[in-house]
């Protein structure tokens, strides 16, 4: 599914089946089901049960945070916080769950609350200041992230329910568990910026914010609605790696939660998102962060080293960065 | 003649079929991630590969002390076929879903070094008593100092580490019981910018006000060893943990007082051995002698021996009695083998 506004889109003509071989989905499936035989090639046992496991649980959290950081993409912005975010909300359920005492459910759903509240706080100063969104979340990560350090004084939560900690170890036909709630949020996604008026706006505000705005988009609201879906999807994969670890702890995503910050670009990037907003695909991001899976999984097991495989992912983003820069330049000849 | 060889064929056959059994044990030795207390895991390895005839055993660590990392690349070693695991944990809670995993599959998994919460799958811990030796330690410093009214300043490492708040507590109690004041306890400076920064910050604005310095980290360690050493008029005693260069320097040159040993190296030698063994039929003993432990009730004190000026230059003999005496102890009292 490739979601374009009205200003990009143009009619692809030729055939059907040309026009579904150049999609970005089809090229990153492609690229998925050719690194899986390299890797298999290499290591029989890329497609061991353990091994699919393990990678459909990754992929559940990669496939996330992409989404999360897709979610603001879509008004043309970005946000840095998304680690910071997501830890601050797992980091709230422990509390509730061990010092509270609540019940997970209910820790859960405060927990998202507490992603999209924060994310929302990102959108209000963005409008409000007119800054941009990346000066923005660079200063609400550490933000942040130091009053949650400040706050529970760096303690792991580990508290958790067995149940909820089992979840993370679950598995349905042979992969984790933790695919569920990703692929309901996949579908939640397809439907907001397909079939709903708000899903349409944020995009239109992400691709001519003036024209939009003289459409009778609220511009402002959209971008807050934007980042307050991006804090609650970064809220999501926190508690989803909550489940995996069974504690909340508070490096989960590294220090101010930059590890997040190479996958949260790749997935939606790779998936064909366009940066300055207005372009997003859902099946694009999460066949983007699979793929950023894999080849991350490929690599540990071909013993390649942390540098390398930072650096394969790091040129694996420049790559797609360029191409998407070619596709809207070739898009733009066509539409000539 | 027919039956003689009707024998001997039988025997041979039962003989490739048990031999078919025993499995190619692939030891993988991971620490949280990379520290120089873990230096010693991978000439252990190769000494197990060696003594043991292990099919392999490798030291592996994750790039930064993280739990998703250590995770990750746990999963991606069962995919690479290990088999066999001596793991010091990333978290004490954090660790055992993914540790129960591995065991899920068939392998032994042992924690070494610091142990998990029970309830766990692991085998067993094997590990010095991080709090009892940094009791141990604090009580020599006491004696150090002499009597009176005393102030001491504790140096630990990181908050996430299993063993830190276990230190934190041996040390206060061994101050309690001696009515020794601790004016400062800084955590989380188990690498050298944090320690520098606040180890010399701190001795520069209030060293004047302590008698004592306990150190119960590597990198702490090593930094008030040095920084003991700067000061130079031996005023202030201080006691360390490991045996870090630097750290046994100083003990000879008299800056520090003496140090708590942990053996790393006989730690994760013994734990290979012992996994080899529970991967090819050995069970750990139903009455296996394991001793109290705040973490869990299956803890192997691999003994955390005090070196001072007497001793620091038989330092490397007192480390190969212990890890003498510790495979030894296991292999008898604590693994069940037909």
């Amino acid at each position: 599914m490739s979601l374009v506004t009205s200003d990009a889109r143009k009619p692809v003509r030729g055939p059907e089946l040309m026009r579904l071989l150049l999609t970005n989905e089809f090229g990153l499936l492609l690229l998925i089901v050719v690194f899986g035989a390299l890797f298999y090639s290499v290591s029989s046992g890329f497609l061991s049960s353990f091994n699919l496991n393990s990678m459909s649980r990754a992929a559940a959290i990669n496939v996330m945070i992409g989404f999360s950081m897709m979610a603001v993409i879509a008004t043309g912005g970005l946000s840095l916080a998304v680690g910071a975010i997501g830890v601050c909300s797992a980091m709230v359920c422990g509390w509730l769950l061990q010092e509270i005492g609540l019940p997970w459910p209910y820790a859960l759903v405060a927990a998202i609350a507490t992603g999209a509240a924060l994310g929302a706080i990102n959108g209000m100063i963005e409008v409000k200041t007119r800054l941009h969104s990346f000066i923005v979340t660079l200063a609400t990560m550490s933000l942040f992230f130091g009053i949650m350090i400040f706050l529970t004084q760096a303690q792991t939560y580990r508290g958790i329910p067995a149940s909820f900690v089992s979840f993370g170890r679950m598995k349905v036909m042979g992969l984790s568990a933790t695919l569920g709630p990703t692929l309901v949020v996949a579908v939640a996604l397809i439907v907001l910026y397909n079939f709903t008026r708000v899903g349409k706006e944020m995009l239109a505000a992400g691709a001519k914010p003036q024209a939009a705005m003289l459409s009778g988009v609220r511009v402002g609201r959209m971008i807050v609605l934007a980042h307050a879906i991006s804090g609650g999807l970064a809220a999501i994969a926190a508690l989803l790696l909550v489940a995996r670890n069974g504690a909340a702890i508070p490096s989960m995503a590294g220090q101010q939660g930059q590890d997040w910050l190479l996958i949260a670009f790749l997935g939606p990037v790779l998936g064909g998102a366009v940066l300055t907003g207005g372009k997003i695909s859902v099946v694009g991001a999460f066949l983007g962060a699979v793929l950023v899976t894999v080849l991350s999984n490929g690599l540990l097991l071909m013993q390649i080293g942390d540098f390398w495989l930072q650096a394969t992912l790091g040129a694996t983003l420049l790559l797609a960065v360029l191409l998407d820069l070619a596709r809207r330049k070739f898009l733009e000849r066509r539409a000539q | 003649m027919k039956r003689i060889t009707t024998l001997l064929t039988g025997a041979a056959t039962l003989t490739v079929v048990a031999l078919g059994a025993q499995a190619e044990t692939k030891v993988a030795h991971v620490p949280g991630g990379p520290h120089p207390f873990f230096a010693d895991w991978e000439p252990a390895s190769i000494a197990a590969k060696e003594d043991f005839n292990l099919g392999a055993a490798d030291y592996k660590f994750p790039q930064k002390w993280e739990l998703n990392l250590q995770n990750d690349l746990l999963e991606s070693l069962v995919t690479q076929g290990y088999n066999a695991f001596a793991i010091h944990p990333g978290d004490p809670v954090g660790s055992v879903p993914t540790l129960n995993e591995l065991v899920g599959t068939g392998a032994p998994v042992i924690a070494v070094s610091a142990c998990v919460n029970d309830p766990s799958d692991v085998s067993f811990c094997l590990a010095s008593d991080a709090g009892a030796s940094a009791y141990t330690g604090t009580k020599h410093l006491i004696e150090a100092m002499g009597p009176g009214t005393r102030k001491i300043a504790h140096f630990t490492g990181w908050l996430v580490e299993p063993n830190t708040q276990l230190r934190i507590d041996g040390v206060a109690k061994a101050a309690a019981e001696a009515g020794v004041e601790i004016v400062q306890v800084i955590a989380d400076i188990d690498a050298p910018e944090p320690a520098e920064e606040k180890i010399g910050a701190y001795l520069a604005a209030h060293g004047s006000e302590i008698d004592g310095v306990i150190t119960t980290a590597w990198v702490p360690a090593v930094v008030a060893s040095n920084a003991m050493r700067r000061i130079g008029d031996k005023r202030i005693k201080m006691v360390a943990i490991d045996h870090d260069e630097v750290v046994m320097n100083a003990i000879r040159d008299g800056f520090v007082v003496g140090s708590m040993l942990q053996n790393p190296y006989g730690q994760a030698y013994v734990a290979a051995f012992a996994a080899d063994k529970l991967l090819n039929g050995c069970e750990v003993s139903a009455d296996a002698p394991f001793t109290s432990h705040p973490l869990t009730e299956r803890f192997i004190d691999s003994g955390a021996p005090y070196v001072d000026a007497s001793n620091v230059d038989t330092r490397a003999d007192v480390d190969r009695a212990m890890t003498e005496e510790l495979i030894r102890k296991v292999e008898a009292d604590f693994l069940s083998c037909n």
